[in-house]
């Protein structure tokens, strides 16, 4: 029998319209479909501007998909469409539910790490102390020095702002974790050290779409890799059948 | 829980979504007289909020949102949008053409624009507070900073001098104002100061709605930022329902989840405010991320 899964992406399109040239339609991908259970990695693969980030972006709904259905599981067998959800519905299942991890942190202006990270840890429902106990873990499991805690996150060095942003999205294992590039300011220790964090929540159960410029990385984590081709999902292969020029890595 | 009706394939779940503390529907203010015809002769589509039919000023129309408990709502446009308008409705500073505003309330659901002059001045006192750009119009500029705190705590009934001097102390301390000022004029202060006196102010009878506009507007960056700083953690403190009124994408990137978008009078979008900032679509939204991107 057939795992009920954790993510269920369905004919999901995207376009953008962009008004000042001339209400020009630039398609970012088109009729997505696949699904993921819980524990299960799934890869998207394919050159740069193939629609990967914006299909990460559409399921978190930072960008709003014009078309199609992203079911996700949020209690044992309930689930919701999260393009169907109001903004204040889709504002509580992504601090709940989701963490996504970009490969740039967002850095709030005038925040410290710890703050960050215990923010995140609050919306996903945790007191306040137990919030700042999680992010003080998070913190040490990718390599954050106590010292930096309480700098402001917005003049840290890049490798480390990326690994703040990374102890953010799993300060709480979500149910749906989604990464987009997360280790491509890392040093090998640290790289090493949030791979191995990453495949420790795959095993945890934490459902895990994610782009990596590296083949290294696929290799390692996913299960499974979706193949992206100028917005259309082109192929399914498994993680050891790839070659180079499909991830990233490529520009 | 399960709705009855499946979607799909999948059991849908329902949220537990945060419940509105003031609910706006179809809010308007026009200067001079008005029927459909003048209403439909401005607008975005039109390209002004001013009718040629008339000469009437639609200011603001058909503006209608909501705002829970511990939640920051943005309104953004460039100067004429209307966004000041709908706030001051709100504030109680305008009358609105039409409209509800419904306030929810520990004695139940009040209806705002319904209220005679002197509930909507008590509803003022304890339960919604205005921080103004313009220190000014929040402050009396020859009365102390304490002065100033205690006037809404004598209005909400507090009669003991230590203790209003020990509110309008734990105030001033909580929004960094030195205490040591608490007895000097607020004319003597600086803009920042002044604007964090009105925030402590604002602040005294514990509202649970705060209108804020344009806030940090006109102050030097750094000092904007440290009010920025603190108007983000009493939000974060308080479970307030705010309304942040700003030209300023930086400040509305800060302090709001969900934003509205107006021009020429009319809310022309609605989104989650990271949608907004990427994934904008009305031509006017793309045109202001554009240029506070650029």
């Amino acid at each position: 029998m057939r795992r009920e899964p954790v993510l269920d992406v369905r004919r999901l399109n995207k376009s953008f319209v962009l008004h000042a040239v001339s209400d020009r339609t630039v398609v970012a991908f088109a009729d997505i479909n696949f699904t993921l259970s819980a524990g299960e990695h799934v890869a998207l693969a394919g050159m740069s501007g193939a629609g990967k980030s914006s299909l990460l972006k559409s399921i978190y709904r930072t960008y709003r998909p014009d078309s199609g259905e992203v079911w996700l599981q949020i209690h044992a067998g309930e689930y919701v469409d999260m393009c169907s959800l109001t903004d204040a519905e889709v504002a509580a299942i992504r601090g709940h539910e989701i963490g996504y991890v970009s490969q740039f942190l967002r850095s709030e202006p005038r925040r410290g790490a710890l703050e960050i990270v215990a923010r995140s840890a609050r919306q996903r429902g945790m007191t306040d102390h137990d919030a700042r106990e999680a992010a003080a873990a998070a913190l040490h499991r990718v390599g954050i020095e106590e010292r930096l805690w309480d700098v402001y996150a917005s003049v840290l060095s890049g490798g480390e702002k990326q690994r703040v942003n990374l102890a953010a999205g799993t300060v709480h294992p979500p149910r749906l974790l989604l990464l987009d590039e997360p280790l491509s300011a890392l040093d090998p220790e640290n790289r090493e050290r949030a791979l191995t964090l990453i495949a420790s929540l795959t095993h945890r159960g934490v459902a895990v779409v994610s782009i990596f410029h590296d083949l290294e990385a696929i290799q390692r984590l996913a299960s499974r890799v979706l193949v992206l081709e100028k917005g259309r999902l082109v192929a399914e292969r498994s993680p050891d059948e790839l070659d180079e020029r499909l991830t990233s890595a490529a520009r | 829980m399960t709705n009855d009706v499946e979607y799909g394939r999948y059991p849908v779940a329902r949220l537990a979504v945060p419940e509105w503390m003031l609910k706006v529907e179809r809010l308007g203010r026009v200067y001079g007289p008005y029927d459909d015809t003048v209403i439909a002769s401005t607008g975005p589509e039109i390209g002004s909020s001013k009718s040629a039919v008339n000469g009437a000023v639609v200011a603001a129309w058909d503006v209608s949102f909501e705002v829970a408990a511990g939640e920051a709502l943005g309104l953004v446009g460039e100067s004429g949008s209307g966004k000041t308008t709908v706030l001051r409705c709100l504030a109680g500073d305008v009358a609105p053409s039409c409209g509800e505003a419904r306030l929810r309330t520990t004695e139940g659901d009040v209806s705002m624009f319904d209220l005679d002059s002197s509930a909507r001045r008590r509803l003022r006192i304890d339960t919604l507070a205005v921080v103004y750009q313009d220190p000014a119009e929040g402050l009396k500029m020859n009365i102390s900073a304490g002065g100033n705190i205690a006037e809404p705590l004598t209005a909400a009934g507090w009669r003991n001098f230590g203790k209003i001097r020990d509110r309008a102390s734990e105030l001033l301390t909580r929004t960094e104002v030195p205490i040591n000022r608490m007895d000097d004029l607020v004319r003597s202060f600086s803009g920042g100061m002044k604007q964090r006196v009105q925030i402590a102010k604002a602040l005294a009878n514990s509202p649970s709605v705060v209108l804020f506009d344009e806030p940090t507007t006109g102050l030097d960056a750094s000092v904007a930022a440290g009010v920025l700083d603190l108007i983000r953690s009493l939000l974060e403190e308080h479970r307030i329902a705010a309304i942040v009124v700003s030209h300023d994408f930086s400040v509305i990137e800060m302090l709001t989840s969900r934003c509205l978008v107006m021009q020429h009078g009319r809310v022309v979008e609605n989104a989650l405010t990271d949608q907004l900032l990427e994934d904008p679509h009305h031509p006017y939204t793309q045109r202001l991320v554009a240029a506070a991107r650029a």
